[in-house]
């Protein structure tokens, strides 16, 4: 057996921790493998030779064309503060009940993670926009940054988030590859549509389990949800705080439902989304050249990061496959104790393990396009494969003390605020997702049973 | 050493110019999709043509933002360590990695592609779709210049840590676009 694709792991690992750009550093290590295999005559250096329709594979991908106009609605959303209006405005109207503004923030966080998927993004404007306030209505404030940590990261399961994009593109190339290699040549394809549709159920569960968490610590004894704010009613009426809510809700779910009825790709319906967060930024007169110049030298510098990081894994992918890394980690699935659970027990805890350090998009275009392939041609379904990748990743994005959603929201939040408590204030959220986790190995219909009513 | 910094100067000024340029194409991306979907859909009409200037927009916005990211270090790395690190170690890191990973990722994309964008110059490779637009070849022609800017951003780089270090203080060249 060759471990030189281990090593390869563990140096571009190790590499990694120096802190150089991420994309660099796993075609580099990749390279500098790659280079010693030739002088030593332990690789091909044919193997090398698909980097070129690889890259104009990435070039011409129809599906990954999505990505910018979906940041391009997200970063728009965020950089108008329509996002914000959204807040301020859910939040006077559920101003009566105890624990209103906690159940604002859920809301608001799932919507915005729906448009954007980007982690560190929605824990950032979150954590600006509503840590002060809530802190200033007297939440706990381990009760405030937990939740606002954990609906941060809302954005990997809640549709139609860019995370959700990369991985359906990936996924379909794996499950492709899994039937080919068990010699199916018309093969099954999964879609973005299909992840999307499958992840639905599963998000709504959580964000489900979120409020009742909420609103049970606010009718429990104890401090963490302060008694309703007497705020005195001259805010905007009823009519005006629907008004203001309806047009970003509308966007969200016109973008999400054209997909799942099938009428629009998703590169159209992020297209047509993209052109209505514009067209409400203009509306509320919120949009001038100076705000479209900013929206669009983000998307530029986002697009280019997460399709850098694509380019990157593809040369790490290629070398790593020429070292035979594919049949190492089949021939380890193989000899798994348990078989298909037990291989895919081993491939959430290391999942579960790079989500301390890395993030959604190079897990999805490092890892899963290794295993991925495997574990499908093993029979496990496609859909459920990406939604348990997703809840996991989500899980260890908060996991304390290398949860990432934790660093970004550490830095906005007050001194006065311990680093221990962010960290009770997250362990309800972790046991939640727990939970999710468990139901949907219990019934992976959860996360299938969606997509096989709408796409047959 | 006044010849770099002029040249390390140079390259991030054309990488900037161009960044300004393309990031409009984010813009015209949305407003183009836009438009495919209102003439499917309302007028019946495929356009491919149309269709596909997305693409080429896409490929020109990722492609040339590459480069420019590297100047404005946008691109996503692994902080746990590096934020905890000293200036020094951190110029360390960065000149290691540009030598180590940057340069030869760089010459690699560019010498491999090569072939492949001639052969696809020779025929003057069109699209594969009937009344798409004829132009594939210049989409694989950005894949190499992509990784030419790249060579280049890399180079100027390690010239400004380098005159950094000795003693040359430079200002952390970030353009002043925003």
């Amino acid at each position: 057996m060759n471990y030189t694709p281990l090593a390869m792991f563990a140096v571009t690992f190790i590499a990694l921790l120096g802190g150089y750009p991420v994309a660099l550093t796993l075609a580099g290590v990749a390279l500098l493998f790659a280079m010693a295999g030739i002088l030593t005559g332990a690789f091909n250096p044919g193997d090398l030779g698909f980097v070129s329709g690889r890259l104009f594979g990435i070039v011409t991908n129809q599906t990954l064309l999505a990505v910018p106009l979906f940041v391009f609605m997200g970063v728009m959303l965020e950089k108008t503060q329509l996002a914000e209006g959204l807040l301020t405005n859910l939040s006077h109207l559920l101003r009566r009940f105890r624990g209103g503004l906690a159940v604002t923030v859920v809301l608001v966080g799932m919507l915005m993670a729906a448009s954007t998927g980007i982690v560190g993004a929605t824990v950032v404007t979150m954590g600006l926009m509503s840590l002060p306030v809530m802190l200033k209505q007297g939440y706990e404030p381990g009760f405030a940054t937990g939740t606002i940590s954990a609906t941060g990261t809302l954005g990997q399961i809640i549709p139609p988030s860019i995370s959700l994009v990369l991985l359906g593109d990936v996924l379909s190339n794996a499950y492709q590859q899994a039937q080919l290699n068990m010699g199916i040549f018309a093969p099954k394809s999964v879609s973005v549509g299909d992840l999307f549709a499958g992840s639905i159920i599963p998000g709504l569960c959580l964000v489900g389990l979120y409020l009742i968490y909420v609103l049970g610590r606010g009718m429990l004894p104890g401090n963490a949800v302060p008694a309703k704010v007497d705020e005195p009613d001259d805010g905007p009426s009823l009519l005006q705080t629907l008004g203001a809510l309806f047009p970003p809700l509308f966007l969200i779910v016109a973008v999400l439902g054209s997909i799942l009825a099938g009428w629009a790709t998703p590169t159209e319906a992020a297209g047509v989304g993209a052109s209505g967060a514009l067209l409400l930024a203009m509306w509320y007169r919120r949009c001038d050249v100076q705000k479209l110049r900013q929206v669009c030298e983000s998307t530029l510098g986002t697009t280019a990061m997460v399709f850098f990081i694509l380019v990157g894994a593809s040369i790490f992918s290629l070398v790593f496959r020429g070292y035979g890394g594919d049949e190492l980690v089949q021939a380890w699935f193989e000899q798994m104790p348990g078989g298909m659970w037990g291989a895919l027990a081993i491939v959430m805890l290391v999942i579960f393990l790079l989500g301390f350090i890395l993030d959604f998009i190079e897990i999805t275009f490092v890892v899963v396009p290794i295993v991925g392939p495997v574990l499908l041609a093993m029979g496990i379904d496609p859909i459920w494969l990406g939604v348990l990748i997703a809840v996991n990743l989500q899980t260890s994005f908060l996991t304390p003390p290398f949860g990432f959603a934790l660093f970004y929201l550490r830095g906005v939040t007050p001194p006065e605020v311990p680093t221990t408590s962010i960290y009770r204030g997250v362990v309800p959220y972790i046991v939640m997702q727990l939970v999710l986790l468990a139901l949907l190995l219990a019934w992976p219909g959860l996360a299938t049973w969606l997509p096989s009513l709408i796409y047959g | 050493m006044e010849r770099l910094r002029t040249t390390a100067k140079l390259v991030n000024q054309m990488n900037a110019g161009l960044a300004r340029a393309i990031r409009w194409l984010c813009l015209i991306m949305v407003v183009v999709t836009l438009l495919v979907v209102v003439l499917r859909y309302g007028f019946d009409v495929g356009a491919i043509a149309v269709q596909e200037s997305v693409m080429y927009m896409h490929g020109l916005v990722f492609l040339l933002g590459i480069p420019y990211g590297i100047a404005q270090n946008t691109h996503v790395r692994v902080d746990i360590v590096h934020a905890r690190l000293s200036a020094t170690w951190r110029h360390r890191i960065e000149l290691a990695g540009h030598v180590l990973f940057l340069l030869p990722v760089a010459v690699f994309i560019f010498v491999m592609s090569l072939p492949y964008v001639a052969a696809s110059w020779r025929v003057l490779e069109g699209s594969p779709e009937v009344g798409g637009m004829p132009a594939v070849f210049l989409l694989k022609t950005l894949v190499p210049v992509m990784a030419a800017l790249l060579f280049l951003q890399g180079l100027s780089e390690i010239i400004r840590i380098a005159l950094a270090a000795g003693g040359d203080e430079e200002p952390h060249m970030t353009s002043s676009a925003l």
